[in-house]
């Protein structure tokens, strides 16, 4: 796979949303992490966050998920998989990520349109 | 991951699908699927089947209404934190973006070995799967006195749409320092928190329209979902509004009778201004038809969501046996994607992963106070099984509490998107 375009989600993700408020710097994303991408299962996957965060980027109640940079969506996710980040929703969905799972939602998801 | 590894999953099942798919494909035929209800289970699996197999399965959607007014969220509406209809949908865009052919009639019977779905107007669908997601029927008689000819004046508004709006009419109309009394339902019942939800949306409406009104909950349970943070909301927003009778102390309901608005238990006669009474349920009638129930619901494979009784007819949501999850919205649009990832692998031999399951639900007990229990499961051997929960806690600040209403917001518009759009 290609690694995403780097952006900065960091700072979109802090202006937009309140969940990127301060990513403990202990967090850091394996730079391996994106090698271990399946884009196919990323698809599958992520039937398990668009019944709460909109497919096409929309931004109604919770944050945007949509095309955001690949390795930003893996570090917010370790994050919440190591509870560093808060809402108790988030934590319970990425417990049970392994890494090649959070690798295949971040590509899969950086695919998609961002939020219009 | 859970028990199996996605690929050794893969393979386990594109060999037990295998020789089921062939008469399909061995003819060249394009492979139909036949998905009765639009509800969060049906909508979803029809939606997630056409959009994914792109073409290469035919998808018959069959649903009697063509307005869907969602029963979550419709407690939002008897507190007045929604319009009624901000909770309807339409199946336009099922049909315009992913080629849905929609069928606005009732299913009647199912002909298992001939594969075909009979419609109230005397078509025939022939399937190669059938998805029943028909949602819940409800037991009357499991209520002494209670009746469909006797909802009009004590409605259940269990299946939302028009005895919501009967409901909400008679709350906002009831006499003022009346009493309001909710009959609850036994388990095992759709959406468990609801009826509590219902009870705090309600006492909202109360304290801005009817301050001196009571509610009394007559309940067969001696415990039910959330129940902590219930009452603790309702002593905090309500205080004095509210009293919940539990079994031991009402000792039984005897009989509901609408003429007098009386609800006779062991211990007491209580007289109401207006009422709700919530029955016990069982699936939709169509699965009762097709003969895949066990009793009042359908026993499943926990992998796939198919039927124990037929390899051919899965079965979603409220009408499934799919302990531990709890029947709710949320629930049966997991159990959609699930059931969508291999009825494409067995049709089109696509790959099939590992089925994850998850759940939340999301009550608002007053403004900017909602609370939330949720959890993520795994297919089990026998059943599908809790990996991990969580729930809301007692003494949160106002800020999580009002996160998490805006968070069930979000998940509202999410979920009807990924069903409608």
């Amino acid at each position: 796979m290609t690694r995403a375009k780097k952006a900065p989600t960091l700072g979109v993700l802090a202006m937009g949303m309140t969940l990127a408020t301060a990513l403990p710097s202990v967090v850091q994303a394996d730079d391996d992490i994106l090698a271990k991408a399946d884009f196919g299962y990323g698809e599958y996957l992520s039937g398990e966050c668009v019944t709460c965060h909109q497919q096409n980027g929309s931004n109604q109640g919770l944050p945007s998920i949509t095309g955001l940079d690949a390795e930003s969506f893996a570090q917010i996710m370790l994050a919440y998989r190591n509870k560093e980040l808060d809402n108790n929703v988030m934590q319970n969905v990425a417990s049970r990520l392994d890494d090649e799972q959070i690798a295949s939602l971040a590509v899969y998801f950086a695919s998609l349109p961002p939020e219009e | 991951m859970s028990q199996f590894s996605r690929r050794q999953f893969t393979g386990l099942l594109a060999g037990a699908a295998g020789a089921l798919a062939m008469p399909s494909l061995a003819f060249g035929a394009v492979p139909r699927v036949v998905v009765v209800g639009g509800g969060a289970g049906g909508a979803t699996a029809a939606r997630y089947i056409a959009k994914d197999s792109k073409g290469a399965i035919n998808v018959t959607l069959v649903e009697a209404s063509k307005q869907y007014y969602t029963c979550f969220f419709s407690n939002l509406y008897l507190g007045g934190f929604r319009d009624y209809g901000s909770i309807g949908h339409g199946y336009d865009n099922l049909s315009n973006n992913h080629g849905v052919n929609v069928v606005h009639d009732w299913a009647a019977s199912v002909d298992g070995s001939r594969k075909v779905l009979k419609l109230a107007s005397g078509a025939e669908l022939p399937y190669d799967r059938l998805v029943l997601s028909p949602g819940i029927d409800l037991n009357y008689e499991s209520v002494p006195g209670y009746s469909a000819e006797a909802q009009t004046r004590m409605p259940h508004a269990w299946k939302s749409g028009t005895q919501v709006k009967v409901l909400r009419d008679q709350v906002m109309n009831m006499k003022q320092g009346g009493t309001f009394v909710m009959v609850a339902p036994p388990n095992p019942y759709r959406c468990p928190p609801g009826p509590y939800e219902r009870v705090s949306m309600i006492a909202h409406t109360f304290s801005q329209v009817n301050p001196t009104a009571k509610i009394i909950i007559l309940d067969p349970k001696e415990k039910f979902s959330k129940q902590g943070l219930f009452m603790a909301g309702w002593e905090k927003h309500y205080p004095g509004m509210i009293e919940w009778i539990d079994p031991a102390t009402h000792g039984g309901i005897l009989n509901v009778n609408a003429e007098t608005m009386e609800i006779e238990t062991d211990i007491d006669t209580f007289k109401a201004d207006a009422a709700c009474v919530i029955p016990g349920q069982r699936a939709g009638s169509i699965a009762m038809a097709a003969g895949v129930n066990d009793g009042s619901w359908c026993p499943i494979m926990p992998a796939t969501m198919a039927s124990k009784a037929d390899p051919n007819i899965y079965v979603l949501g409220d009408a499934s046996v799919a302990a531990s999850m709890p029947k709710s919205g949320f629930s049966a649009n997991s159990q959609a994607k699930v059931a969508a990832n291999a009825i494409r692998g067995e049709l089109t031999g696509s790959r099939v992963y590992e089925p994850r399951f998850a759940n939340t639900c999301w009550s608002l007990i007053a403004t900017n106070d909602g609370v939330k229990v949720g959890a993520n499961y795994k297919a089990g051997a026998e059943k599908i099984d809790v990996v991990d929960k969580f729930v809301s806690q007692g003494g949160e600040s106002d800020a999580v509490r009002k996160e998490t209403y805006e968070e069930s917001i979000g998940w509202y518009n999410g979920i009807t998107a990924d069903m409608f759009s």
